[in-house]
């Protein structure tokens, strides 16, 4: 068992794209500054309710939500999917309904407590 | 050389008797016709044909034993090569440009994911030779994280097909020019065909009025998701049981 | 009589093969022969002399297609469908009823096997009405299946200008079993579960050959606790359930596992559902329990779980109306009454609450600091009371009764309080040469006992060896005595108990025969004296309660006049019935098919039900309910989910949580010692049950009330009683 696990950890990979550590955060970092540089004329074409400041907010949030992930391949493929959710936002490819389902402003928040969950009669 | 006699020699294998003698025969030699296949509804085998492919598919195994790894004949008289990852665009350039196979045609791209094996995606490339009237499978596979080589630039059909495979599986396709959803809304998460996806999906959308936009929402569901019970009540007999394999193993002098 | 038939076929004529394989499973004290050699499809296969062609079949895994064969019934070999071929047999062989011999060579796949069956598949299907579209029994037909499997692929039938397609009649046989008799295919299935299981004569064939028919030969009733089994047992469309018919598809309804609560054998059942509605319950194998068969009110009374309902809290205005709220305001006004109460608040937990709410109920009532915590049935306090859990167990366990050679039944009823018990008992009684005996009142069991009366000091007499059935007893190698539960509410209960627990000392010669067993009639019971309930609710009368907690108590034992003029009774449970209509806040609960609870049956077997359905409108799990009065009243229970309480059921009573395994019970001579200080006697008055007669059966607790199937039961067995055929 505990070979294999060796084994595992050892396994040699084909990159996605970056071939070490560093790399792979040089373009996270990238994506962001890009993600980032975007923003207020991203609030201006979509003209949406919200203000750049809790953009930058949701920006940080979004990318903060993966901070776990140390895979390098993971890594990349998060990038890979932030660049063409970056491009689908920049070429107007995506409308304003869109942009508003990262703040989930009319999702109504689970009861957590036993109480309030009972009351509600969810589980 | 080898896929060509296929067409000069697919003739009828029986010569065509007048009704009468046809008739004769099937009375006095039952014993002769009973190896036939006489069930309407049951696809008739070619021996020749079947023969011929796997001649081919031993034929490309030996071309390219790096990359060739299992061929095999599926439902009677289907060839299909399976291949390692590495090996999508020599092996399907080599399908393309060699002489006697001509598989100009890229007619689709298929994937399928089985979460139980080690490499859960199976990518399957079905070809066409408009020359020789002959179809052929490339089976190849790979896991979330490990690209595969776009074929865009042997088969320009692959670039929907794998912005489609992309979209539907998540996997990635390295040099491929262009690659982005192709069937689902921008700003959908996860991919739909993966075995871990629920057929109901997370979320569901609707139109609010208030907010006069669409708004995306986590799944509900008001009404029981209906489930039928699709165990065959057969699959104990043994005709079921011992049902002719899905594939069979062309053998190679690989060692 | 059955019984003689296969005795004499035991005794006398050895050689019968089909009566062989019946007995053959209790002959396992006698010499094994040698084990004979037979190979089926070429495969070798080593069986027991008397095995047949079918069972050594199976044992490779080559099943054999079939109609009337079945294994726990009596052979019957009349379908023909189970012909298979045998090397050097002239013809085929029909495998239900052949034992194999020596060396034997099946083919059970060959062009003559195969032929036979197709041939034996068309005459079936020549008088089978086309009728699948708008048959119940469609998608589950064994015809319909084994006519894929092994049917022609096409037909000769060419009759199609209407003249001779056999029609017959369909019988009127009871409100739960619907016949389409056109339908039947002559297996005789439901007449030997009849006559073999249920022990009502009633089925038989009338005719021959073509006109072969199977009924009742005049219009009868079919007047068996088991009757639905039939159901299930039907290969075809020709008996379906009439509550259930035209209702829905097998392929579409969802199939959950759960327990039987309507009495407390905890029979397994599926549950059968479709948007979001029991469409019915049908028996999941068990052999220790119910083996395959399930009792009518099990099977039935799931349509009173739709009537009746409670499903909003409810508060008792000024002018003595129930008025719905909502469950804030609801568990606010409860809350305040129980604070108030502080800890003059007692508890009677009713026949359906489950481990989970008992156990919450009992944490909540001891936090606020009482200890009135009661269950609806008494049960003797003297002696060990219910200190030992060998003194209210069925401690020998329900398929063990098989093999015992002498029963004695004490105040009970066990056809009508635990049907799928009695069936054991029949069966032991046909097959094992079982005798019974029955002090109590004289009721129809199915099968002969002797009657030793109905007065109690019968008892006392064989215990003190004053009576010409204690010689019995003591000959037997593996007595049992069973006493119901009802006996030992009696004043006297105490003293019957500790008789009975002194008479078992006496036979108790082997450590793994129990001899005292007690038979329940409430799925509730054991769990609550597990978890340290005090049965009967003396208790509750003589304290001076503010506050009542009923979960799920509809059995008529409290009235508003036992109670103090003030007192607040709170009832929690699944239907409007009795409690409810006494108390001053009603809290819907859920019922069995709607929460995922812990029972304990008789045998002291812990089992569960899961979800499924939702409980309907507003109702909640019941437990659920008390851990959230728990945190409004300010005693805030510490579990949340699931799991949570079932750890704290684990740290009560490990038992309650090891499912399907049954927890022997011990120190029975400990407890036949501490009974000895029972002080009361026996007094005179004749022993009586409760449930006598297959109308008193139907009804008799909150959700068979509630069912209308149940009530036409009651209404057609009165009627055929009334009738001059009876």
């Amino acid at each position: 068992m505990t070979s294999q696990a060796v084994r595992k950890t050892l396994k040699e990979v084909k990159p996605i794209l970056s071939l070490n550590r560093d790399e792979a955060r040089r373009r996270v970092l990238n994506l962001y500054k890009t993600w980032y540089r975007q923003l207020p004329y991203i609030v201006q074409t979509y003209d949406i309710p919200v203000s750049v400041d809790k953009c930058k907010k949701k920006l940080r949030e979004e990318f903060t939500k993966y901070s776990e992930s140390n895979d390098i391949r993971l890594v990349d493929m998060l990038v890979i999917k932030g660049q063409m959710e970056l491009k689908e936002v920049v070429n107007v490819w995506k409308q304003k309904g869109h942009i508003m389902a990262y703040f989930k402003d009319t999702v109504e928040p689970k009861p957590k407590d036993f109480l309030s969950k009972f009351l509600n009669g969810k589980d | 050389m080898l896929l060509r006699p296929i067409l000069s020699k697919l003739v009828r294998n029986r010569p065509l008797n007048s009704p009468l003698i046809q008739n004769a025969s099937r009375v006095f030699s039952t014993e002769v016709e009973k190896l036939e296949e006489t069930r309407p509804t049951v696809r008739k085998p070619n021996p020749v044909a079947r023969g011929q492919l796997a001649d081919f598919g031993k034929y490309v195994a030996e071309c390219m034993p790096k990359y060739i790894q299992k061929i095999q004949i599926t439902a009677g008289d289907e060839l299909e090569l399976l291949i390692a990852p590495e090996g999508v665009v020599p092996v399907l350039q080599f399908l393309k440009d060699h002489h006697n196979a001509q598989f100009t045609n890229l007619s689709d791209i298929a994937g399928m994911d089985v979460p139980a094996r080690p490499y859960r995606f199976e990518i399957i490339y079905n070809l066409l030779s408009v020359r020789f009237n002959s179809r052929i499978r490339v089976k190849t596979y790979t896991d979330e994280l490990t690209p595969i080589e776009s074929c865009n630039d042997v088969h320009k059909a692959a670039n929907w097909y794998e912005r489609e495979i992309w979209d539907m599986y998540g996997v990635f396709f390295s040099n491929h020019p262009d690659l982005r959803r192709i069937l689902t809304d921008y700003g959908f998460e996860g991919h739909p065909f993966r075995k871990d996806f629920p057929l109901s999906g997370y979320v569901e959308v609707r139109y609010d009025d208030e907010k006069k936009r669409v708004v995306v929402e986590p799944l509900e569901l008001a009404q029981e998701f209906r489930k039928f019970e699709l165990s065959a009540p057969w699959e104990q007999f043994p005709n079921f049981r011992n049902a002719n394999p899905a594939s069979e193993e062309v053998p190679t002098d690989k060692k | 009589m059955l019984r003689l038939t296969v005795s004499r076929a035991l005794n006398g004529a050895k050689s019968s093969p089909t009566c062989l394989s019946v007995a053959s499973r209790y002959q396992s004290d006698q010499k094994k022969p040698d084990k004979i050699e037979v190979f089926i499809d070429d495969k070798p296969v080593l069986v027991e002399p008397g095995t047949t062609v079918l069972q050594a079949a199976a044992m490779v895994g080559v099943e054999i297609p079939r109609f009337c064969y079945h294994e726990r019934l009596a052979v019957a070999g009349n379908c023909r469908m189970c012909l298979v071929e045998v090397e050097k047999s002239p013809k085929p062989v029909a495998a239900c009823a052949m034992p194999v011999m020596k060396g034997w060579r099946v083919k059970t796949d060959s062009e003559m096997t195969r032929k036979a069956r197709e041939g034996i598949m068309e005459f079936l299907l020549v008088n089978h009405p086309l009728d699948c579209p708008i048959c119940d029994q469609g998608g589950e037909c064994d015809l319909q299946d084994q006519s894929m499997a092994f049917g022609s692929d096409r037909s000769r039938f060419t009759d199609i200008d209407f003249s001779g397609k056999r029609a017959v009649e369909d019988k009127d046989i009871g409100p739960l079993v619907k016949t389409i008799m056109t339908r039947c295919i002559h297996c005789t299935r439901c007449i030997r579960f009849a006559s073999e299981v249920a022990g009502i004569n009633d089925l038989g064939t009338t005719g021959r050959g073509n006109d072969m028919q199977v009924g009742t030969y005049i219009e009868k009733l079919f007047m068996s606790e088991l009757s639905g089994n039939i159901i299930d047992l039907c290969p075809v469309g020709a008996l379906t359930s009439k509550p259930y018919s035209f209702t829905a598809r097998p392929w579409e309804i969802r199939k959950v596992d759960s327990i039987d609560v309507l009495d407390a054998v905890g029979s397994n059942i599926i549950v059968s559902t479709r948007t979001g509605e029991v469409m019915r319950i049908v028996p999941r194998v068990n052999e220790e329990i119910n083996e395959e068969w399930l009792a009518d009110k099990s099977r039935f009374a799931y349509d009173g779980l739709k009537r009746q309902r409670l499903v909003t809290p409810m508060l008792r205005d000024n002018n003595g109306d129930l008025n719905p709220v909502d469950w804030e305001a609801a568990l606010i006004t409860v809350a305040k009454v129980v604070k108030h109460a502080g800890n003059s608040i007692g508890a009677i937990a009713g026949g359906f609450a489950d481990a989970e709410a008992l156990i919450a109920l009992k944490d909540l009532l001891n936090r606020l600091g009482s200890e009135h915590l009661c269950t609806e049935r008494t049960f003797p306090l003297d002696g060990s009371g219910t200190d030992l859990r060998s003194s209210y167990l069925l401690n020998n366990k329900i398929a063990a009764v098989e093999e015992a050679d002498l029963v004695l039944l004490v105040g009970t009823n066990p056809r009508f309080e635990a049907p799928l018990l009695n069936a054991r008992l029949r069966k032991a009684w046909v097959h094992n040469e079982t005798d019974v005996a029955l002090i109590g009142p004289q009721v129809d069991l199915t099968y002969h006992y002797e009657h030793l009366g109905d007065d109690p000091n019968v008892l006392r007499k064989i215990n003190e060896g004053d009576h010409e059935f204690a010689d019995k007893l003591k000959r037997a190698k593996k007595p049992l005595i069973i006493i119901g539960a009802e006996l030992l509410e009696r004043k006297d209960g105490g003293a019957l108990l500790s008789t009975v627990q002194n008479l078992s000392t006496k036979l108790n010669s082997n450590e793994d025969w129990k001899v005292l067993n007690v038979l329940h009639k409430v799925a509730s019971q054991v769990a609550a004296l597990d978890i340290g309930y005090n049965p009967g609710i003396d208790k509750i009368k003589s304290a001076d309660l503010k506050v009542l907690y009923l979960l799920g108590a509809d059995g008529d034992h409290i009235n508003k006049e036992d109670l103090p003029k003030d007192c607040f009774v709170i009832y929690q449970g699944h239907h409007g019935d009795r409690g409810a209509a006494i108390a001053d806040a009603v809290l819907p609960g859920a019922a069995y098919t709607e929460k995922q609870a812990t029972y304990v049956n008789t045998e002291g077997r812990a089992q569960q039900t899961l979800v499924a359905v939702s409980p309907p409108g507003r109702a909640r799990e019941d437990w659920k309910i008390i851990r959230a009065l728990s945190e409004i009243v300010g005693a805030k229970l510490p579990y949340d989910n699931l799991n949570q309480i079932r750890d704290r059921l684990d740290e009560i009573a490990p038992h309650l949580t090891r499912y399907g395994n049954a927890e022997s019970a011990n120190y029975f001579k400990q407890a036949a010692e501490l009974s000895k200080k029972t002080e009361s006697a026996i007094d005179c008055k004749p022993i009586d049950v409760k449930i006598k007669e297959l109308q008193d059966y139907y009804m008799t607790d909150s959700i068979s009330r509630a069912s209308p199937t149940m009530a036409k039961c009651v209404q057609a067995v009165l009627k055929q009683k009334q009738s001059a055929c009876n």
